[in-house]
C-alpha cells in the first residue's frame, strides 16, 4: 500500500512541474507559429513574470490578487516591447538573426534584473495560505493543485480562444499563411504583437505560479526553458497539444524515473526522452498536424 | 627645456625618496580581495575584517615596532584575476606577507605562483588538499572540510545519539567530496549510513530523495548541499512529507538565504559554522567591535580575515624578523592562539585550526550549541 502512495506522490509532483513546462512551451511554441523562430528568452519569460510578483507584492506590499494581475499586465506590456525591441526590427532576415537577437535578450534580460535586485533568491508566498492536503498518504501541496488547475484553465481557454473567436482564427491565419493573412485584411504586424503578448503573459503566469515552489532566481527561467524546449520537440515542433502533453510526459518521465531508477540522472532521463524522440519520432506525438493546427 | 628635464629630475628623485621612506617606515601586507565581480559583497566584509585588525595592530605597537599597512589588490571574483593580482602584489618587493583569497578554487589556481613567489600566504578556503599539495607557502585561516564531516558525524552520534544516518549530497565537487568525508567519519565511528543519496544542484523536486529518507528509516541526515534554492525546496518537502529525522548539515542549511527561503521547515535543524558570534569570548568582542565600527553584523568573510591579519602580525612580532622564511617559522610555531574563530595551533603543513561550531536554527534565529575540536 506505502508503495502505492509514494507512486502517487511522485506521480503528483511529475505532473504538476510538467504542467509549468506545458505552460511555458505553449508559449514557445506560439512564438514558432507566429514567426517561424524559437524564442530563447522564453525562459526569462517565466523569471521576469517572477520578479515583477516580487515587486509588486514583497516591494510595493500590494496585495496578492492585485500584485498577481499586476504582474500579468506588466509581463502583457513587456510582450510589445520584447516584440519591437527584439523580433520587429529583424523580422525580414532570416530565422538565424532573430535566434541570436532572443539570445541576446535572454543574457540582457538576466543581467538587468541581476543589477536591480541582485544574486539572491526569494522567497514568494503561495496562492492559498493552507500548505496542502493529505489524501490517504498523498500529500497534495496546494500550489500545485492550483498550478495543475490554472495549466488545465490556460489550456481550454487556448483552444477557445483560437478555435472559436474571430481573433483566434486571424491568428491562426496569421501563423500559417502571413502574406495570404495581408491580403485577407488581416493587420499581420498587429497580430504577431498580439501573439508576443500572449506569451510573454504565459510565461509570466509560469513563473508566478512556480515562485513559491523553485523560489524566485534569475536562474529560474532558463531551468523551465529547457525543458520546456524539450517538450515543444517531443510533442510536436509548433503544435499547440504538443506542448501540452509533451510538457506533461516530461514532467512525469523525469519523476518517475529519479524515484524509481537514481536521483542524480532526473535530468538526464528528459534528455533521454529527447533522444528517442528525435531517433524514432523526429516531428514528435502530434506531429504532422503542423500545418492545420493552431 | 633643461629646466624642465631638471624639474622632472627633481620629481622623481623626491618620489623615490618618498617611496624608500615609506618602505622603511611601514611594514606592508597585501591582501587579494573580492571588490568586483559576482562575490563583491563578500570582498567589502574582508577588507573590513582586515582592516579592522590592522587598527587594532598599529594601536598595540605595529608590527616590529612599526606601522602596518594593507595593499589591496582586486581579483575580480574570478580564478585568472586572483593569479593576476598575486603577481601584482609579488612585484612589490616590499610585501612581506598576503593574505589571499577564502575560495578553495582561487587559491588553487594561484598555488603555483605563490609556491614560485616564496612569500606567506594566508587563506581561508576549506579544500583540504590546498595545504598539501608542495606549496610551503599557504598557511590556512579556517578549518579543513576535513574536520566539517567529522564535526558532523561526532555531534550526531554523541550528542544527538543517533546511529541510522542517511547522507544528502550535491553530486558536484563540494558536496561529492563532502559525502566521502562523512561516510569515512562515520565508519570511523563503527557506523554505516542507511543511504546515501546524491541529486544534482537546481533540482526543482526532492519527493524521491525525501521518500528515498523514509524508505531506508534513518533518524538523523547529514547534508553537503551546495545551492540555496535546493535546500530551501528539500527542507520544505522534508517537513510536507511528515519526515522529522534530526538534521545537521555543512553551513549551506543556515545561510541567511536559505533561512529566509525554507522558513519553518529549516527550525530545529543543526549545522556547522567556522564563525559564529556568541561563540567564546574573542568571537562576542570581535562581534561588538565590528559592529560599533561598521554598523553591520560580521560573519565568515570578514572574521577570517581579522584573524589572518593578526596571525600574520602575531607571526612576524614572534620572528623578529621579515624574511619570508622567518615568517614562516613564525606562523608554524603559534601554539594556542585564541582567534574570532576558535584556537589556533599551526602544523607544519600550514592548518591552524581543527574543529567547528554546531549551531542549530531556533525560529529562524542561530544559536550557538558547541564547539568541537580534534587533536589531530
Amino acid at each position: 500500500m506505502q508503495i502505492l502512495f509514494d507512486n502517487l506522490q511522485v506521480l503528483f509532483q511529475g505532473l504538476a512541474l510538467g504542467s509549468i513546462y506545458s505552460l511555458v512551451a505553449l508559449g514557445f511554441v506560439l512564438i514558432i507559429r507566429a514567426t517561424n523562430v524559437v524564442n530563447f528568452a522564453q525562459g526569462d519569460f517565466a523569471m521576469l513574470g517572477a520578479y515583477a510578483m516580487v515587486m509588486f507584492f514583497t516591494g510595493l506590499e500590494w496585495p496578492y490578487w492585485l500584485a498577481f494581475i499586476a504582474s500579468l499586465v506588466a509581463m502583457a506590456i513587456f510582450g510589445v516591447i520584447f516584440n519591437y525591441g527584439v523580433y520587429y526590427p529583424l523580422r525580414h532576415r532570416s530565422f538565424l538573426p532573430v535566434i541570436i537577437s532572443t539570445l541576446g535578450a535572454s543574457i540582457f534580460l538576466q543581467n538587468t534584473v541581476l543589477a536591480i535586485f541582485g544574486p539572491q533568491p526569494r522567497p514568494m508566498d503561495k496562492v492559498l495560505a493552507a500548505d496542502g492536503i493529505t489524501v490517504g498518504g498523498v500529500f497534495l501541496d496546494s500550489q500545485y493543485l492550483v498550478i495543475l488547475a490554472v495549466t488545465m484553465a490556460m489550456v481550454l481557454f487556448t483552444y477557445v480562444f483560437f478555435e472559436h473567436t474571430l481573433l483566434g482564427k486571424k491568428l491562426q491565419a496569421t501563423s500559417q499563411d502571413k502574406d495570404m493573412a495581408r491580403l485577407l485584411g488581416i493587420p499581420v504586424a498587429l497580430m504577431i504583437s498580439i501573439t508576443f503578448i500572449y506569451s510573454a503573459v504565459l510565461g509570466g503566469l509560469a513563473g508566478v505560479l512556480v515562485g513559491p515552489i523553485l523560489f524566485v532566481s534569475i536562474g529560474m527561467g532558463s531551468i523551465i526553458a529547457l525543458k520546456a524546449f524539450a517538450a515543444t520537440i517531443i510533442g510536436g515542433f509548433g503544435d499547440v497539444t504538443g506542448a501540452i502533453v509533451g510538457g506533461l510526459l516530461l514532467g512525469v518521465i523525469e519523476s518517475l524515473a529519479a524515484y524509481h531508477i537514481s536521483v542524480p540522472y532526473k535530468d538526464a532521463y528528459a534528455f533521454l526522452a529527447l533522444f528517442i524522440f528525435l531517433l524514432i519520432r523526429p516531428s514528435g506525438i502530434f506531429g504532422e498536424k503542423v500545418s492545420e493546427k493552431a | 627645456m633643461g629646466i624642465r628635464i631638471h624639474r622632472a629630475l627633481v620629481g622623481i628623485a623626491l618620489a623615490v625618496a618618498a617611496v624608500s621612506v615609506q618602505a622603511q617606515g611601514t611594514i606592508r601586507i597585501g591582501l587579494v580581495n573580492e571588490a568586483t565581480g559576482p562575490n563583491a559583497e563578500a570582498g567589502v566584509y574582508t577588507v573590513n575584517g582586515a582592516r579592522l585588525a590592522l587598527e587594532e595592530v598599529n594601536a598595540a605597537g605595529g608590527i616590529l615596532g612599526r606601522k602596518a599597512e594593507l595593499e589591496l589588490e582586486d581579483n575580480q571574483s574570478t580564478n585568472p584575476g586572483t593569479v593576476l593580482a598575486f603577481s601584482k602584489l609579488f612585484a612589490q618587493k616590499d610585501i612581506v606577507a598576503i593574505i589571499g583569497p577564502i575560495r578553495s578554487t582561487q587559491t588553487q589556481a594561484a598555488s603555483p605562483t605563490i609556491a614560485k613567489s616564496g612569500i606567506p600566504v594566508m587563506i581561508g578556503g576549506t579544500d583540504p588538499t590546498l595545504t598539501k599539495v608542495n606549496n610551503r607557502w599557504l598557511f590556512r585561516g579556517r578549518p579543513s572540510d576535513s574536520y566539517s564531516s567529522r564535526v558532523i558525524a561526532d555531534f550526531g552520534i554523541n550528542t544527538l545519539k543517533r546511529s541510522k544516518w542517511a547522507i544528502i549530497h550535491s553530486t558536484d565537487a563540494f558536496g561529492a567530496g563532502g559525502m566521502n568525508a562523512l561516510v569515512s567519519a562515520l565508519k570511523a565511528q563503527g557506523i554505516t549510513p542507511v543511504l546515501v543519496q546524491g541529486y544534482t544542484n537546481n533540482s526543482q523536486d526532492f519527493t524521491p530523495v525525501v521518500l528515498a529518507i523514509k524508505k531506508s528509516g534513518a533518524d538523523i541526515i547529514g547534508s553537503y548541499m551546495t545551492n540555496s534554492p535546493d535546500v530551501g525546496i528539500f527542507a520544505k518537502q522534508l517537513r510536507q512529507l511528515g519526515l522529522n529525522a534530526e538534521w545537521v548539515g555543512s553551513s549551506s542549511v543556515v545561510t541567511d538565504t536559505a533561512m529566509k527561503l525554507a522558513g519553518p521547515a529549516l527550525h530545529g535543524v543543526y549545522s556547522i559554522a567556522d564563525f559564529t558570534p556568541d561563540a567564546n569570548d574573542e568571537s562576542k568582542a570581535y562581534t561588538a567591535k565590528y559592529r560599533a565600527r561598521y554598523k553591520l553584523d560580521p560573519d565568515v568573510y570578514s572574521s577570517w580575515a581579522y584573524d589572518a591579519m593578526k596571525v600574520l602580525a602575531l607571526a612576524i612580532n614572534n620572528a623578529k624578523a621579515t624574511d619570508p622564511e622567518s615568517i614562516r617559522k613564525g606562523i608554524v610555531g603559534i601554539r594556542g592562539w585564541k582567534g574570532v574563530e576558535g584556537t589556533y595551533t599551526f602544523d607544519d603543513k600550514g592548518d591552524g585550526l581543527r574543529g567547528y561550531n554546531v549551531v542549530k536554527n531556533e525560529g529562524g534565529r542561530v544559536t550557538f550549541i558547541k564547539h568541537i575540536d580534534f587533536k589531530d
